[in-house]
């Protein structure tokens, strides 16, 4: 028997009951369309990650407090609210960025918290970052109209801001306008808006960055968080290559001035990530995400295979005399096995395809409209189609063997 | 039994050097119903040459189907031997099998057994399908002409009369020119006009040179044929030519003749 007649002898037979093919495809559809945005989504939050961590430069290390002391901080870390936990100093960044000119070139203080944010009787919670003029540099963080603040500034302890444009449209609903020259309220304090960050761009995961107002790190630590810690320190290396000996620096100094004993790691009170560490963290998070839901769409795919087998067995019984009339007239079991078997594959590769053009579609009017980066990844797609045509195939064996084994004569008796 | 096998031979072997068409020695079948064994087909013997018609008659329960089927190569019998063409059934596996039932035999049931929502050209057309064949469009046409339906080519069997599904079922059992036509209770469904249209074809047929074997349990249609097997509880117990024998165009045209207002036509 030829393709082609095969092919119409199926298309055929599946359209004899119409609802129940759409209902038996249904299954193939949602599964891979799903298979198709999950990972969309997945492949977009780890493009966006990588995108928005390399916007800080690759030359940038990142001291935080370390991961074994227990955080007392909670938000908005007001009074004494950082403790042991946290002992970065204003003096460590000082002492790392004047003893290894051979391989820092640039350090960049900084705590952080949440605040109020006011103007002229708009009110909205964001992130302070306090800092020196290095961050400029340090953290990749150019303004696009006004300036940054000075070290002059930082020192005096001027009231001054720059701010980011999510925090602008938060406060007059346009990234884009002006706010320089005005004076916006930072948990009560008075601050005048001297320049606004270019954007970073919307991140997928975590806080946006430019929901952010950055001030000087004197009048951050002392008027506005009230701390006397640092929350981090952005440390330039002069070229990548150095960056590993310059971890190795920072170590030895801050376990020396935190008087740490050995062992080490295990003992720091404080860590130094490279941009490469903080990827692969994301990463791994965004990874195992991804994994989960797709093994979620896998699964609703086998459901839908399964579908696929009930419907066929069904198939098998209703259609027993047509079998026989079939075997009567020479039909081999190997052509019954075919027919069934095409059947199945059919209802699956076109559920598939349906499945791929829904999952592509609504990749795209996700990103549309929820903002959310997707990434459609050629490799998902034809993974999901032949995923979908091997659930036909292996979904349509068992019944397609059963009828290919009917007896003739019993098959023309049944009914 | 060997003895008697023996005598058999012997009888045909003036007859057809090559042997017969069909060739049945002891063909015993045994159903079994729970404890009970039903003995439906008890040591049959039966040959059949090329170009005969042949009518198998009996009661109800007497085996006839059984017999056909076993002749159709649907079903296998328990004992016995069965020859078709010289070809010893019995050795065959499914493949094989299959192939005799497309190609060598054409069968024609009591119940039509037409594929429903499918038209007339197209259930002709199965058989050249699994028998690979060509120009089966072509094929199937002409088949379908010879039983006189070569104006309903597109109709489903659900758009046709019933003595036309059985015409359409005529057409797909000669369409591949089978060594022979099987055909069980084929009028069993038909009134008689409809019954006598369809020996008409059958008749036809073996003019042209077909051989058929055909079940029937009404006299007046087996008198068509040119010989007859009759059977009791699954044993042949007749076996005679057909000494008057019915033309069908004949008594179509006595059915139609005493008709008021039929004088006008042909
Ligand atoms: N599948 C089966 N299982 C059990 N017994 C069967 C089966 N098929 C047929 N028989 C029995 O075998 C015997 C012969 O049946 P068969 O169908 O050959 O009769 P028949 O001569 O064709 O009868 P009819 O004229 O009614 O069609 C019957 O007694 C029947 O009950
Ligand atoms: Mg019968």
């Amino acid at each position: 028997m030829n393709f082609v007649s095969d092919l119409r002898l199926a298309l055929r037979a599946l359209s004899i009951n119409k609802a129940r093919t759409f209902l038996t495809m249904l299954g193939i559809v949602i599964g891979v369309a799903v298979v198709i945005l999950v990972v969309a989504i997945g492949l977009g939050a780890s493009k966006s990650v990588a995108d928005q961590i390399n916007s800080l430069g690759t030359n940038l290390l990142t001291v935080r407090q370390g991961p074994r002391r227990i955080r007392l901080t909670a938000v908005g870390r007001a009074g004494s609210g950082s403790q042991a936990a946290n002992r970065l100093t204003v003096q460590d960044a000082r002492v790392i960025g004047q003893l290894f000119p051979e391989t820092i070139s640039a350090v960049a203080p900084q705590v952080r918290g949440n605040v109020q944010v006011r103007l002229a009787g708009v009110d909205t919670s964001s992130s302070v970052v306090g800092t020196t003029p290095e961050y400029v540099s340090v953290n990749n963080a150019p303004v696009s109209l006004g300036r940054f603040f000075n070290s002059f500034e930082n020192e005096g302890s001027v009231r001054v801001c720059v701010l980011g444009q999510a925090l602008c449209e938060k406060l007059t609903g346009s990234r884009l306008t002006d706010l320089t020259g005005r004076t916006i309220l930072v948990n009560r304090n008075s601050f005048l808006v001297i320049g606004i960050l270019a954007p970073k761009g919307a991140a997928s995961f975590g806080p946006d960055p430019d929901d952010v107002v950055v001030v000087p790190l004197t009048v951050a630590m002392e008027r506005v968080l009230g701390t006397s810690r640092l929350d981090q320190i952005g440390v330039s290396c002069v070229t990548p290559e150095v960056m590993p000996l310059a971890q190795q620096q920072i170590n030895a100094l801050l376990r020396i001035r935190h008087h740490l004993r050995p062992p080490f790691p295990e003992s720091d009170d404080f860590q130094v990530m490279s941009q490469t560490d903080l990827l692969t963290r994301s990463q791994s998070v965004a990874q195992t995400m991804t994994m989960m839901l797709t093994a979620v769409a896998v699964i609703s795919l086998v459901v839908g295979g399964i579908g696929i087998m009930n419907i066929m067995l069904v198939s098998v019984t209703e259609r027993t005399r047509e079998i026989g009339i079939r075997k009567a007239v020479g039909a081999t079991p190997r052509d019954i096995l075919l027919q069934f078997l095409i059947e199945a594959s059919i209802i699956a590769m076109i559920g598939g395809l349906v499945g791929v053009v829904l999952g592509v579609g609504s990749s795209a009017l996700l990103a549309k409209i929820a903002g959310w980066e997707t990434v459609i990844s050629p490799i998902a797609l034809v993974l999901a189609l032949v995923v979908s045509a091997g659930v036909g195939l292996f979904f349509g064996i068992y019944p397609a063997s059963k009828a290919s084994r009917l007896n003739p004569i019993q098959a023309l008796r049944y009914e | 039994m060997e003895v008697a096998e023996e005598d058999q031979v012997d009888a045909h072997a003036d007859a057809s050097a090559t042997g017969p068409l069909l060739r049945l020695r002891g063909i015993t079948k045994i159903y079994q119903m729970g404890e009970q064994e039903l003995l439906a087909l008890d040591c049959v013997d039966l040959d059949i040459e090329s170009g005969e018609f042949v009518a198998v008659t009996g009661a109800s329960g007497s085996g006839k189907s059984t017999l056909m089927n076993i002749v159709g190569c649907l079903d296998v019998p328990d004992a016995g031997s069965y020859q078709l063409d010289g070809v010893e059934v019995a050795t065959l596996d499914e493949y094989e099998l299959a192939a005799i039932r497309n190609r060598k035999i054409g069968f024609v049931f009591q119940g039509f057994n037409l594929l429903a929502r499918t038209t007339a050209l197209e259930n002709v057309e199965v058989p050249l399908i699994y028998g690979r064949r060509s120009n089966r469009t072509e094929l199937a046409q002409q088949a379908l002409q010879r039983v006189g339906l070569g104006d309903r080519l597109e109709h489903r069997p659900s758009e046709l009369s019933g003595g036309q599904q059985q015409r359409v079922a005529i057409a797909r059992a000669i369409v591949t020119e089978p060594s022979i036509i099987l055909a069980d209770e084929p009028t069993g469904n038909l009134a008689s006009l409809q019954s006598e249209e369809i020996m008409q074809i059958f008749q036809q047929l073996n003019d042209d040179g077909a051989t058929i074997l055909m079940v029937t349990h009404e006299q007046d249609i087996a008198r068509h044929c040119k010989r007859q097997v009759a059977m009791r509880d699954g044993r042949i117990i007749e076996d005679q030519p057909i000494t008057e024998r019915l033309r069908a165009s004949e008594m179509i045209a006595r059915m139609r003749e005493p008709l008021p207002g039929s004088a006008g036509r042909r």
